[in-house]
């Protein structure tokens, strides 16, 4: 092989060399250095030289340890809950204003909005509004007659308040990229199919969201991924309370090193955290490289048939 | 022969003068240098901040200051400490920060600059400091490893610190002839009979909410009540009858308080008290400064001062801030000369004047401050009381602490049972303790 063969095959590589290099530094380096601080019982009066190696400990404390069980099922709770309401309402919403209406541009974005606030000022908005005597939605109830909610001073319905918060800030979310996804499909397959004269659901439902799925998957899997992370606006709203009602994993991996002063428990939990996050990443690219397989199955199937 | 005699003469006068000079400014061999300090971002110290510019005049050290909130103050000092060479001279520390500090060998012993005749000025009167606060906030190494005793020795001295006071709507008082609480059975029922007297308003204005505040409120109520969350040999007794007493008297202040109190912090609870939704507020001396000032409080004028109620003993809290020279510090001696010179007499009255929390008896018993600040006096009684054990402070706290307040949270919104929520606590307090070591001579 010539030198200048050579060359030209190690070419690509001396061009991607540089961003694998800023790779390595910003991204194996913090995570090999989060997976090796849970190995060890770290304070940050401590260098990490000077912190014991206690194996696997922090993740046996983590196993055995209520309050770390309790906020992980939090966690999955209100992630699950907020990403299935989020979805229904952002593609329902973009459903209903996938059309050319007067002004739904001003519309439109007046729907992001939510999205563009900085978390702490949703969480402090919403605690105004939840506050017992001035807030509105109190007011309001006991304008109407009702007893007003003890909105964060309750276990359950500060669940709900922050599961509220959650959906209005990002549902518009789901509904752009949904939109989006929605006004780029095959103005084609829905002009056959009027001429075959199927209703507006039947447009919907055989059409429409099939189409859409590869968007909607990675769209889920974003909200999800950031639903497992939410911490600014919880914190403002609640602190995590009353009790550990509403303490999710990540306000409970920030006290872990802030309040109690524990690097190394609050690196296993990280790690847990982004095991997990991993694992339904993977799922999700698993389901949809396995449905992607079957329409390209069926696809081949059809065309053979046509022949 | 006269030349020879003038020019000895005025050699002998220059020395004399260079001696006296030397005597009157023991800063002179320091002026010129400058210090950076890390100061938390908090009434006292921005009443400092308009003292510091004295401390420039009088010694030629000048000072720069940087100020930070006192979570993020934690967190870059956490940082510095670690450092070879550190960018601070001096730093104010918050009470809890002494067991981390001291432990890691980052903080210096004071006793060396103490012992320098060059540096220790001998009119500092450390008896005037107060006692409470001097064990709590700069003696480590004694008794439990954080209070004073034979072994113990000082790293830093109280600058900012901070005890429990009564505070009451002095014109409710008044209007239903209520006595001022002076022990617990009282405040407790006081507490719930003005919401009876006087409708939408709260009886005594707590913080609740889950975690640190929770807990803070209830270890204000445990040492008067007589109990403490270990015994002599770490074994937690916080689940003992005089826990449970101050879990219930928490959790019947808080149902009796204003609309809302049971996600107060402590930010809620002083609004709620300066809005006038509530006629009493027990907490922290540092909430006094705002009970007058229009801008933010509707109850000018109308509230007075009574030292924290006693229940078997009369235990109010210490806390606050107190500074500490680094170990990698650079300037050390100046450091030491800065610290005494903020502490000392003198200048904790300036201190106190422009608005901040003196650490000395002499200050609050002081005719021109209590002129201007009339609370200051009974500050300083309920001072003799203030109690530097009223929660341990041990690197585990932390944790400790948070499993207690969110507990206490549960037992106030779900009114979970109290002696069986406790036990949960000194259980897991327990495996926590044993986890650090507390039992390795005990088992």
């Amino acid at each position: 092989m010539s030198v200048a063969i050579k060359a030209n095959r190690l070419t690509p590589y001396m061009f991607l060399a540089p961003a694998g290099v800023i790779l390595v530094f910003a991204l194996l380096y913090p995570i090999g250095y989060m997976v090796y601080a849970s190995f060890l019982d770290w304070s940050p009066s401590q260098r990490i030289g000077q912190a014991e190696f206690i194996g696997f400990r922090n993740y046996v404390n983590l196993w055995g340890d209520e309050a770390f069980r309790e906020s992980f099922w939090v966690t999955i709770r209100f992630a699950a809950i907020v990403v299935t309401l989020e979805m229904f309402l952002g593609v329902g919403l973009a459903l209903l204003l996938d059309r050319n209406l007067k002004g739904m541009a001003v519309l439109r974005t007046v729907f992001i909005l939510p999205m563009m606030i900085a978390p702490i000022v949703v969480g402090l908005m919403w605690r105004y509004m939840y506050h017992p005597t001035v807030g509105i939605f109190n007011r309001t109830l006991k304008s109407m007659g009702f007893e007003g909610v003890p909105w964060l001073s309750d276990s359950t319905w500060s669940f709900i308040a922050i599961v509220i918060a959650d959906v209005w800030q990002w549902t518009p979310f789901i509904f752009i990229l949904a939109l989006a996804a929605m006004q780029s499909l095959p103005r084609s397959a829905l002009e056959a199919a009027e001429i075959d004269g199927a209703s507006e659901w039947q447009k919907i439902l055989l059409i429409k969201l099939p189409l859409m799925m590869p968007v909607l998957i990675v769209t889920l899997l974003l909200r999800l991924i950031d639903a497992f992370k939410v911490l600014e606006v919880i914190l403002v709203l609640t602190n995590g309370g009353p009790g550990l009602s509403t303490e999710i994993l990540a306000l409970r991996i920030f006290r872990t090193a802030q309040e109690f002063q524990e690097l190394g428990e609050a690196a296993a939990m990280s790690n847990l955290l982004l095991m997990l996050l991993m694992a339904l990443t993977i799922g999700m690219f698993a389901y949809n490289r396995v449905q992607e397989a079957r329409v390209a199955r069926q696809r081949a199937a059809a065309e053979k048939d046509d022949d | 022969m006269l030349k020879y005699l003038n020019s000895t003469v005025s050699a002998i006068a220059g020395l004399a003068l260079g001696a006296t000079a030397a005597l009157a400014n023991p800063y002179e061999e320091h002026a010129g240098e400058t210090l950076v300090v890390n100061f938390p971002a908090h009434p006292h110290f921005d009443a400092v901040m308009k003292v510091l510019p004295e401390f420039t005049k009088e010694t030629g050290i000048r000072v720069e200051v940087d100020q930070l909130q006192y979570l993020k103050m934690r967190e870059r000092q956490t940082l510095e400490l670690t450092k070879n060479r550190g960018d601070y001279d001096l730093i104010a520390y918050v009470v809890f920060s002494k067991a981390d500090y001291v432990y890691a060998d980052q903080l210096e012993n004071l006793a060396r600059f103490f012992m320098n005749p060059k540096l220790a000025d001998p009119n500092y009167d450390a008896d005037d400091l107060i006692d409470g606060y001097v064990a709590n906030i700069g003696v480590a190494g004694g008794k439990k490893g954080y209070l004073p005793g034979p072994t113990g020795s000082l790293f830093g001295l109280p600058f900012g610190s901070e005890t429990s006071v009564l505070g009451y709507r002095k014109d409710i008082f008044d209007k239903h002839d209520l006595k001022v609480p002076e022990s617990y059975d009282e405040l407790l029922e006081l507490a719930c009979l003005i919401p009876e007297l006087e409708p939408g308003m709260g009886g005594l204005a707590s913080r609740a909410a889950s975690g640190h505040h929770a807990s803070h409120a209830f270890l204000l109520h445990l040492a008067p009540l007589g109990g403490r969350i270990f015994d002599d040999e770490w074994k937690p007794i916080v689940n003992n009858a005089e826990g449970v007493q101050a879990a219930e008297a928490l959790k019947k202040i808080v149902n009796c308080g204003a609309e809302g109190s049971k996600t107060f912090g402590f930010a809620e609870a002083g609004a709620s008290f300066l809005q006038g939704n509530s006629a009493m507020f027990l907490d922290s001396t540092v909430f006094a400064g705002q009970v007058n000032n229009p801008d933010k409080s509707k109850v000018v004028g109308l509230v007075e001062w009574a030292p924290h109620p006693v229940g078997v003993r009369a235990g109010s809290q210490t806390g606050g801030f107190g500074i500490g020279i680094p170990k990698n510090a650079q300037n050390k001696d100046a450091a030491f000369l800065l610290m005494q010179w903020l502490t000392s007499k003198k200048a904790d009255k300036l201190i106190a004047m422009a608005g901040g929390n003196p650490s000395r008896y002499s200050t609050h018993a002081d005719a021109e401050v209590n002129e201007k600040f009339p609370h200051m006096s009974t500050f300083g009684e309920a001072l003799k009381n203030a109690d530097p054990d009223w929660r341990p402070i041990i690197p585990v706290w932390g944790k400790i602490n948070a499993d207690l307040g969110t507990t206490l949270s549960k037992i106030i919104t779900e009114d979970a049972p109290v002696q069986e929520s406790l036990d949960g606590v000194a259980e897991r307090t327990q495996a926590l303790m044993d986890d650090a070591g507390y039992y390795t001579w005990t088992q």
